[in-house]
């Protein structure tokens, strides 16, 4: 019987192994060992070349710059999606007679292509012909109207972008825990004349830490990741709107530097596991002391 | 909680909140109607008649229903692939007694966490000495294999609220473990297959990128590339059609949302509760 199993599991669990394992674990592991060579990405072969990309990243400004721009809308996004979005799920939850509608309106956005996204936020942003620049000139407020993709406003406006596209989803977990909260935690909160932000602060915010574990990380690794949205929403971004990942494709694909590029990502990836390993630790014990 | 006198108005508030949230979308949708020189005239008022010619661009100029058609078929083909392997794998490392399970279940795991930029270009290095570079089928790998961890993450989540006794009640029965596994098991996964149809119908539909990447650009010819061309137009970008292309592109989805917005949800929450 036991034999029987063991086969079965491996003629059920095979498919599953070999592509994964084929294209993405693979892959990953080859591209890992890249980033000691300094292959282009195609022709030549690549010859080893030891430490030397990661020495030259130490040194690299670009990325510097690009990892500066990546630190401050990570931050940013983290801030949105983890207490943004829980704010306003809050205010979602006391919703209950336009429940379905006022939150289907908040999660819409994320059900669109990242495309169709890009291609509104730039018509929108557009300085001389975007629709927000022609309602603010339009209501007596033409100093309001900013270069919006411009180096001054172009975080705010990635900002906005990020937010509008994943509010929904972040929003969306928050309601869910909400869920979970008893009704008779409530009523008891009211029967001592508690207002909601009291409600809030004591039996709204301590049951919501799981999902507040679960939003910081996944937010963090959203900004940082932050790739598709610069190339939609930008057709050729400047250098100051570069994040690491975009700034890993042009070393990549578009530079040529393969080898470069992948140790890079390497670096990324091994910040990015200790950010969500240590973050994880933190809440978790958090979690416990509840 | 009781209801308050405040209840209607804070309602109605929150409702004007989300009507602005999405209000750009209307926006385009309005606007899809609109020849070019009126878009650019009067972005925000309504259309004064409505320019269908938009649409029949879409089909006649720009031709979007083979590239729509193919895009449909790379969906359900990657859905195919992901509920019939991901609940095998699932159940297989779970419930099988599989030899280094945990092993394999972190192997899984690890997918989850690695970043897009480092399997790009060895994946596209790959499909070249396979010689399916720049194919559907290499776009199609991409899908599938991406897709398993998680996918195999949700089913294993769901698997452990399947009773076990009803798999020790097949096998007395005299059912091997693959029948066991599809006859009895699988049905019971539903809830949990709808969720993954749902959410990788989104994603593929909607992908951009990564078609982008392994099609080689605008070679390949799916209908968010195809939308993607007309935005490349270096003079003057013909808005009213690239409008009406989002309005037509995005209906799918609109619908499949709108229809299955609870059981979004529910995967959603239930994939996080874990």
């Amino acid at each position: 019987m036991r034999h029987g199993n063991r086969l079965a599991a491996i003629v059920l669990a095979g498919p599953a192994i070999l592509l994964y394992g084929g294209f993405l674990v693979l892959p990953a592991l080859l591209g890992f060992g890249y980033s000691f060579t300094n292959w282009n990405g195609w022709g030549k072969s690549p010859q080893f070349t030891g430490l030397a990309n990661f020495k030259e990243l130490f040194s690299d400004d670009l990325f510097y710059s690009s990892l500066r721009f990546t630190l401050t809308e990570t931050v940013l996004t983290f801030l949105t999606f983890t207490f943004g979005a829980m704010v306003l799920a809050v205010l979602l939850d006391r919703v209950k007679l336009m429940k379905g509608l006022i939150r289907s309106l908040f999660f819409y956005p994320y059900v669109l292509s990242l495309l169709v996204g890009g291609l509104l936020f730039q018509w929108l942003s557009n300085y001389r012909d975007g629709a927000v620049n022609t309602v603010l000139r339009g209501i007596g407020l033409p100093t309001w109207a900013k270069e919006w993709m411009g180096p001054n406003w172009a975080t705010w406006l990635l900002l906005a972008f990020v937010t509008w596209s994943a509010l929904g989803f972040f929003t969306t977990l928050y309601l869910a825990n909400l869920q979970t909260i008893p009704e008779d935690m409530y009523e008891a909160s009211e029967l001592e004349g508690a207002g909601p932000v009291s409600v809030f602060r004591h039996i709204q915010f301590p049951m919501l830490v799981p999902t507040i574990t679960t939003n910081s990380v996944m937010s963090l690794i959203f900004g940082i990741n932050l790739f598709g949205q610069i190339i939609v929403l930008w057709d050729k971004p400047r250098v100051d709107t570069y994040t690491v990942a975009y700034y890993i494709y042009r070393v990549g694909i578009e530079g040529n530097r393969q080898g470069y590029a992948t140790a890079i990502s390497l670096v990324v990836f091994i910040a990015l596991a200790a950010i969500a390993i240590l973050q994880v630790r933190l809440l978790r014990t958090r979690q416990v002391q509840q | 909680m009781r209801r308050s006198k405040w209840q209607i108005p804070y309602e109605f508030a929150l409702l004007v909140l989300g009507l602005a949230f999405v209000s750009p979308i209307v926006l385009i949708v309005l606007n899809s109607f609109k020849s070019l020189k009126e878009i650019t005239a009067a972005p925000l008022g309504l259309p004064s008649h409505l320019a269908v010619t938009n649409y029949s661009d879409l089909f006649s100029k720009v031709d979007l229903g083979v590239p729509m058609l193919k895009s449909f078929g790379m969906t359900a083909i990657t859905i195919l692939c992901l509920v019939t392997f991901a609940p095998m794998a699932a159940y297989a490392m779970n419930r099988l007694g599989m030899a280094g399970a945990r092993f394999w279940r972190n192997f899984f795991l690890i997918g989850l966490i690695v970043p897009f930029q480092i399997v790009m270009i060895p994946l596209l290095k790959e499909f070249r000495f396979l010689g399916i570079h720049y194919t559907y089928l290499s776009l199609l790998l991409v899908y599938v294999s991406g897709g398993l961890p998680l996918a195999i993450f949700i089913y294993s989540g769901f698997l452990s609220t399947v009773p076990k006794e009803l798999d020790e009640a097949a096998v007395i029965d005299g059912c091997g473990p693959i029948a066991t596994f599809w006859r009895i098991v699988f049905p019971l996964l539903k809830p949990c297959t709808v969720t993954i149809v749902i959410f990788w119908g989104l994603w593929v539909w909607n992908d951009f990128l990564s078609a982008f990447i392994f099609m080689g650009g605008t070679r390949g010819d799916l209908a968010f590339l195809r939308l993607f061309t007309l935005l490349q137009d270096k003079y003057v970008k013909d808005w009213g059609t690239i409008f009406a292309g989002v309005v037509v592109l995005s209906a799918p989805v609109t619908v499949l949302y709108l229809t299955m917005q609870r059981h979004l949800v529910k995967g959603l929450t239930a994939g996080a509760m874990k």
